[in-house]
């Protein structure tokens, strides 16, 4: 072996594996899942979540170890670890473990194939977690294949159901069309430079007005569009979402999303941060459209999966504001957008994953997914009431919850950056967004139950959403928890 | 004209020809052929530009592999069915014909673009010839495959596996004993809606 | 050979892709074209790679992984495809109406 090495001259590659820790544990317990399940019997094959749970818990120890251990660059700069890396690869992993929570219950009542969903869904967080440190465009490509594939299969696994046949099918192809439009772009980038790695990208651009780097970024922008689920290409999520599995429609809403996000900053920070004038003004514009037809359309929705799905779609609206605001030169300014996007995903991934674990566990046991169902739930389970309307007044973005100052940062980046048409925009929006939350709060806590038995909640559910719940109102007390993690974060 | 030009020619004809017959074929099995002339085509294509591998990938995988898979299914499926030739959304190729036409036309000024691009950098056929006398194709994909791109390696083998175990979980046909036991179909109890 | 000759295939090829899947309604030739656009990136990967010359591997290992993902893609595809099949006998996206837009 060594002597064929040799012959064909190649060297051991250099690889921190300290570095990549993280996700050596979590793809051993994507295996390892994977394995069990076979020798399994039928009524033990639960224990691949507690199993999957311990992995995440694994992967969160490999990453805390490398919290002070300074940026590490490997693999010839295509994998860094730095802060921003860090947060991410721990916010993936929070929301990991909230979605386990989520799945427990349904999967297990459900009969579905447990051990190959949780073997699916860790890959799909071990692409979210390769995203956060990849620093090439290969790496980059990978990460969001390895995010979307098992997204794919995991919205068809209700195979019986013909709403989730086409809401698999939708995604599958709205997913690999995105890709090769990405993909595109990303030949357009590497003809422009000669560079796969996006330092080297930022280094030989030099000329932002050349139509090859124009269209370049164009591709790329919509193709993470697709991903991202912003208007104009949004027409998959809301199907997707209602056809799936309400636990995978939370996976895609809340990991996935953030995946395609983390992977949309990197480029756009590390890459093309001086052609910025490109780009800015198709930010601005996807913004203003996904906020507002976000939050038209979930006005309209009757069903609790279909309004989170909407009202998904205009949160992303608010992280692309932060994204449109960038100039190139102007470092204070696109530091505070930089920090106000990074929060935002990390409130944004908690509130909605929260907001879909009380859905679910709402669904569960004669219960429906659809709103006017929801009305006098303060009276059958107060504790579900709480914490149901605890995420959706986080998502409102008002007061005492955590999605108040992520609103407020983008906003206060918006103002700074003097953005005012983005800033009024996104104001009039949270008003809107807010009418259709509060709704949902208004019936379940001022209308008359018609049902009057309890609605029992699983343990595994109930603490997963109270600690949710919890960080959240801890966040909004002290907004240093995030800012501090944010500005480590920066480029 | 030299022999690669007119190599070349041939191969630009073949492969437009035959994806522009992509469209217009109203048989599922045709279409797929048609792809497949296409691909070996562009095989032609990544030799004339001395990549190798990348071409006998291209036929063994690609054209060979993925593309024997779709016509397998098309004839699974017997869906070689004529498809209509109505339009169901009104306008629908219309407006596909023009954004096609659109992106062509940006697309191919973008690439005459790149011929100021080669003007300025060097020549092709000497850039290609200096590859391929160092280590030699493959020995230069292989040291990049294996030291620059392992972790992407990697984790595509990982994508593999993903695909492999979504396509037994999706495609199994489930046998009515097992149907009652652990179909996809969720319990009555736990989807109400 | 000029560059610019295979970007203009590649253009070409790409452009053909999208309008095959906007004007399609089988969802196996959608996947069709859009492994026909997938074609249209790898013309453009290889011949920026050897545009570049040594320095230039690179885009033929990234027309590499291109190709085993689609592989990876097709597969999960065509079973998503089959699933759907066995379910409704069609696979028209346009047809697909569980759900409104």
């Amino acid at each position: 072996m060594m002597e064929l090495a040799q012959q064909v001259g190649a060297t051991a590659a250099a690889v921190d594996w300290h570095a990549i820790a993280p996700e050596l544990v979590l793809a051993a317990t994507a295996c390892i899942v994977l394995v069990a399940d076979l020798f399994l019997p039928d009524d033990a094959k639960w224990l691949a979540m507690p199993l999957s749970a311990a992995g995440i818990i694994g992967t969160l120890a490999a990453i805390v170890s490398l919290i002070g251990a300074g940026n590490r660059l490997t693999l010839a700069g295509a994998f860094e670890v730095d802060g921003f890396a860090l947060l991410f690869k721990g916010v993936f992993c929070v929301l990991g473990l909230l979605i386990l929570a989520i799945s427990f219950h349904y999967f297990r009542v459900g009969r579905y194939y447990q051990g190959e969903y949780y073997f699916l869904m860790l890959c799909s967080l071990l692409g979210g977690v390769v995203m956060s440190s990849a620093r090439d465009l290969v790496t980059i490509f990978i990460a969001i294949e390895l995010i979307s594939i098992p997204g794919f299969i995991m919205a068809g696994l209700r195979k019986g159901d013909a709403k989730s046949n086409e809401a698999a099918l939708k995604f599958f192809l709205f997913g690999v069309l995105s890709s090769a439009v990405m993909l595109y772009g990303m030949s357009l980038a590497y003809g422009a430079t000669g560079e796969l790695l996006l330092e080297g990208i930022r280094a030989k651009l030099t000329a932002a007005d050349e139509p090859l780097i124009v269209l370049s970024v164009f591709f790329i922008v919509v193709g993470f569009a697709f991903k991202i689920s912003a208007v104009p290409f949004h027409f998959w999520a809301p199907d997707t979402y209602e056809g799936s599995p309400s636990p995978v429609a939370a996976f895609l809403s809340t990991i996935s999303k953030i995946g395609g996000f983390v992977g949309l900053i990197v480029l756009m920070f590390r890459a093309f941060p001086d052609v910025a004038d490109t780009w800015r003004p198709i930010f601005a514009l996807l913004a203003i459209l996904t906020m507002t037809v976000g939050n038209m359309i979930a006005l309209r929705q009757t069903h609790i999966i279909r309004l989170l799905a909407y009202s998904g779609i205009a949160q992303s609206g608010y992280v692309l504001v932060a994204l449109a605001l960038i100039e190139p030169g102007a470092t204070a300014s696109n530091e505070q957008a930089f920090q106000s996007a990074v929060i935002y995903l990390a409130i944004y991934g908690i509130m909605d994953a929260g907001a879909f674990a009380a859905a679910v566990a709402f669904a569960r046991r004669g219960g429906s997914y659809f709103i006017e169902d929801y009305s006098g739930l303060w009276q059958r389970s107060p504790v579900l009431a709480t914490l149901l309307a605890g995420f959706l007044i986080s998502l409102a973005g008002t007061p005492p919850m955590a999605g108040f100052w992520a609103k407020v940062f983008v906003f206060l980046a918006a103002i700074e950056a003097q953005s005012y048409l983005l800033a009024i925009v996104m104001g009039l929006n949270a008003v809107v967004a807010a009418w259709y939350y509060l709704a949902v709060v208004k019936k379940m806590f001022f209308e008359k139950a018609e049902l009057a038995e309890p609605v029992e909640v699983p343990a595994v559910l109930r603490v997963a959403m109270g600690l949710a719940a919890a960080a959240l109102v801890a966040v909004f007390v002290y907004p240093r928890l995030v800012t501090e993690l944010a500005e480590r974060s920066l480029f | 004209m030299n022999l690669e030009v007119v190599i070349f020619g041939v191969m630009f004809v073949v492969a437009l020809g035959c994806s522009l017959a992509m469209l217009f074929a109203p048989n599922a099995v045709h279409v797929a052929l048609f792809l497949v002339g296409a691909q070996m085509a562009l095989a032609l294509a990544f030799l004339l530009q001395g990549a190798f591998f990348v071409a006998a990938i291209q036929i063994i995988v690609y054209a060979g592999a993925i593309m024997v898979l779709f016509l397998f299914v098309i004839m699974l499926l017997g869906i070689d069915l004529r498809e209509s030739l109505i339009e169901p959304l009104t306008g629908q190729r219309g407006v596909a014909l023009g954004l096609g036409a659109v992106l062509a036309v940006g697309l191919v000024f973008v690439g005459v673009q790149g011929a100021d691009l080669a003007a300025g950098g060097g020549d092709g056929a000497a850039a290609l010839t200096e590859l391929n006398q160092g280590p030699g194709n493959v020995k230069a994909l292989a040291r990049a495959l294996f030291s620059r791109y392992l972790l992407p390696f990697e984790v595509t083998s990982i994508l593999l596996v993903v695909a492999m175990v979504g396509v037994m979980v999706l495609a199994r046909r489930i046998s009515a004993v097992e149907n009652d036991r652990r179909a996809g179909v969720p319990a009555a109890e736990e989807e109400a809606a | 050979m000029p560059i610019s000759y295979f970007l203009v295939l590649s253009a070409l090829l790409f452009s053909v892709g999208v309008y095959g899947v906007l004007a399609r309604q089988n969802a196996v030739l959608v996947l069709l074209s859009i492994e026909l656009m997938l074609n249209a990136v790898n013309i453009n990967l290889v011949a920026f790679s050897a545009f570049f010359g040594s320095e230039g591997v690179g885009g033929q290992v990234f027309a590499l992984f291109v190709i085993a993902v689609a592989a990876a893609e097709v597969g999960v595809g065509l079973a998503i495809v089959i699933l759907l099949f066995r379910n409704r006998q069609t696979v028209d996206v346009d047809e697909m109406s569980y759900m409104k837009w």
